[in-house]
């Protein structure tokens, strides 16, 4: 769907991206994460076509991106802002026509959303009448309302409570579900392991890894195993032997325990199970993988540490 | 709906849904004509003493004036030439203030000559081209026509009255008719200053609350500094054809009360109006009105579309640390440039710096306007037709430069 080749820019020269590439595919949520600083803003602002790359090119869907793409994105800026003396109503109109809507399809879409939101009571409210998380969720529509093939959302859970969290994860989940493209920046690395099929890791301008959540949680695993057995603690840690090193463990009910083990060496799960087959009863074992947050904070950690 | 004319439609939206622009639009005529009133009575209070001698070889004027004379005005007749010298350097002569030179054929060519030894007041000027020009005018109306003075006035040429200094007897006139011009040029300014201001505030708090991000995703920058230059400009010309709709009917009710015509028999027997009205005179008469005000309007765009781009960068420039609030004092500097230069054009317009001012894009809507409303030759409306044509092309090229320059700041924070 967009395809970003060697894109390079550059403010009071500053390299703020450098040469970055990296593809969203089609119908899918794209986590683009990086720390504050790390060019995302930039990124997205090349995507949007507010600012234009130094070098490198960026194209939709096999096209390069221009103007007329436009009314196809639908972009939630992490600094939201809305005109405050207009009516909830009145100001979606305005932002679905500016994206390309007529007059008649923009009063559909914004009386649907409106509904699908269940805030039609605050069509006539004023902007500057409305609660914080009410005026995110007005903007949350306006990003959507002229129904985009690719939503750009910048931070989107910012300033809503839990009970919005949901809601508006549900919505992201449903666009996706209806075939919209979603590139989702944010540091909620929750909502990226819950939502996002792609992942890219910005830092410093650069891409430091890409690939499917998966395999980027697969790559950075720690060698973790999950075991819940039932028999005695004592035959489990013979049975263990050198191979692997008892990390975690509790007693959930009397002679069933949850433990938490890490491999040493070139062991698997195979081997493990092998193991213990004749000492305890297995009832569920697991590979643990990185969340997100992990596997973001290893690849930082992995940059600064080359860089020293 | 295009985008430009979308984004345009809400700033006039806006700006027309704020009490502020109504009360403006009402107060603003209100207030103007209480000074003018004020202006006028206060002119009435402290009169320039004047004797005036009045050369009439012809003796068209029959040794007399209007009935209603001014009390600080003091006319006297001379049935012969005078030289320029010798009024100026005979002893004889030496009481009189102003020299009035009817020629004889002042009839039929309309212009006399005023020489006045010291700077002569607005408002002396006024009632003596109002008293002089009044009686001709009688004198044309019963040698020439059938018509009465009433209708013959409805239908006349003015007189041109050339006003010179004696130590500079080639200058030309500086006469009421500048002044008015420069109000109206003055009006520009101060409509430019007051709705710059607004632009300059509008792209500041779309910046700062940030809904700039949300709405260059869907439109050039350029496109949306100049729909809100166009916006609060078409505010801002709807709020001037506004005043002078409303300052037109305060005229006409002013002259209808205060400011009685006594030349109409209708108001006769009313008791004595307080004093003619040179001012609506000045306006109703000597001023072309409907051709000041289409090129009132021509500067006006003109110059907002300059103005308005150099506000607008400011705005876009003033972030968190305001450094391109810093900016607005030297604008502001600029605007009051405009008038300041009109003042000087009054006073030396054949100097080289009034002439510079003329095409200067900061001054010359007042400049012009100042010329037109004097009256204008096919040489001078030239000279100002190439001044516009300066103004509008500073003004496109600016706004080409503030674009870039509008792009490349307002998503700084």
């Amino acid at each position: 769907m967009i395809k970003v080749a060697q894109v390079s820019k550059s403010y009071q020269r500053k390299l703020v991206l450098d040469d970055v590439s990296l593809e969203v595919p089609k119908g899918q949520i794209f986590g683009l994460l990086g720390p504050n600083g790390a060019g995302k803003t930039t990124l997205i602002r090349i995507l949007n076509q507010m600012a234009s790359p130094d070098a490198g090119s960026v194209s939709f869907d096999g096209q390069l991106l221009s103007e007329r793409h436009l009314p196809l994105i639908g972009y939630l800026p992490e600094e939201r802002g809305l005109y405050k003396n207009m009516a909830v109503r009145a100001h979606l109109l305005f932002l679905a026509q500016l994206r390309g809507l007529n007059k008649t399809t923009a009063a559909q879409n914004v009386d649907q959303w409106l509904q699908h939101f269940d805030i039609q009571d605050w069509q006539n409210k004023r902007i500057a009448t409305l609660s914080k998380g009410m005026a995110q969720k007005v903007q949350f529509i306006a990003a959507l309302v002229h129904q985009p093939q690719l939503l750009i959302l910048d931070e989107p859970l910012s300033g809503f409570d839990p009970l919005n969290v949901e809601l508006i994860m549900n919505e992201i989940k449903a666009l996706k579900a209806q075939g919209t493209t979603i590139i989702l920046s944010t540091h909620n690395m929750k909502s990226v392991d819950e939502i996002c099929d792609h992942a890219a890791l910005l830092h410093q301008g650069q891409i430091l890894a890409q690939d499917t959540v998966q395999n980027l949680r697969r790559t950075h695993a720690k060698g973790r195993i999950f075991v819940r057995f039932r028999g005695h603690m004592l035959s489990f840690a013979n049975a263990l032997w050198t191979d692997f090193t008892l990390l975690e463990q509790k007693e959930t009910e009397a002679g069933l325990f949850d433990c938490v083990l890490q491999i040493r060496g070139e062991r698997s799960v195979n081997d493990l199970m092998r193991s213990l087959q004749d000492h305890v009863a297995v009832e569920h074992i697991e590979l643990l993988l990185p969340s997100m947050q992990e596997v973001f904070v290893d690849l930082i950690t992995q940059k600064e540490n080359q860089d020293v | 709906m295009s985008k430009f004319l979308l984004l345009t439609q809400r700033e006039i939206q806006e700006r027309l849904g704020q009490k502020g622009f109504w009360y403006m639009l009402v107060l603003g005529p209100i207030v103007v004509l209480l000074l003018l009133v004020a202006l006028l009575k206060a002119a009435d209070q402290g009169k320039q003493e004047l004797s005036v001698l009045i050369a009439d070889p012809g003796q068209i004027m029959d040794h007399r004036l209007m009935a209603q004379e001014e009390k600080n005005i003091h006319y006297y007749f001379l049935d012969d030439y005078l030289e320029l010298n010798e009024f100026e350097r005979g002893k004889a002569y030496q009481e009189f203030d102003v020299l009035v030179e009817l020629n004889e054929k002042v009839l039929n060519n309309k212009k006399c000559f005023v020489f006045y030894r010291d700077q002569l007041g607005l408002d002396a000027r006024i009632q003596l081209k109002f008293q002089v020009e009044r009686r001709l005018e009688e004198l044309i109306a019963s040698q020439h026509s059938n018509l009465s003075e009433q209708a013959f006035r409805q239908i006349k040429q003015g007189i041109i009255f050339d006003f010179r200094d004696l130590q500079d007897p080639k200058n030309e006139a500086k006469e009421a008719n500048a002044w008015a011009g420069f109000v109206l040029g003055a009006f520009i300014l101060f409509f430019v200053g007051l709705y710059g201001m607004t632009i300059f505030r509008a792209t500041v708090r779309e910046k700062s609350n940030r809904i700039v991000e949300v709405l260059l995703a869907s439109v050039r920058p350029q496109q949306l500094m100049l729909s809100k230059i166009v916006g609060i400009g078409l505010v801002a010309l709807l709020q001037l054809f506004g005043w002078v709709l409303l300052l037109a009917l305060g005229f006409v009710l002013l002259r209808q009360t205060l400011f009685l015509d006594v030349l109409d028999p209708s108001n006769w027997g009313q008791g004595g109006p307080e004093r003619l009205n040179p001012l609506s005179t000045l306006v109703f008469e000597q001023l072309n009105l409907s051709f000041l005000f289409l090129h009132f309007v021509v500067f006006f765009a003109a110059s907002f579309l300059f103005y308005g781009a150099l506000f607008a960068v400011l705005g876009a420039r003033s972030g968190a640390d305001a450094d391109g609030q810093q900016f607005l004092l030297p604008l502001i500097f600029l605007v009051s440039f405009g008038i300041f230069a009109g003042i000087y054009a009054i006073y030396y317009p054949h100097t080289l710096l009034s002439q510079i001012f003329a095409y200067l894009p900061f001054s010359a809507p007042v400049l012009a306007l100042i010329s037109l409303a004097k009256g204008v030759s096919l040489a001078v409306y030239t000279k100002i037709l190439l001044s516009l044509l300066v103004l509008v092309v500073s003004a496109l090229l600016l706004l080409k430069l503030a674009g870039r320059w509008y792009k490349n700041s307002i998503l700084k924070f």
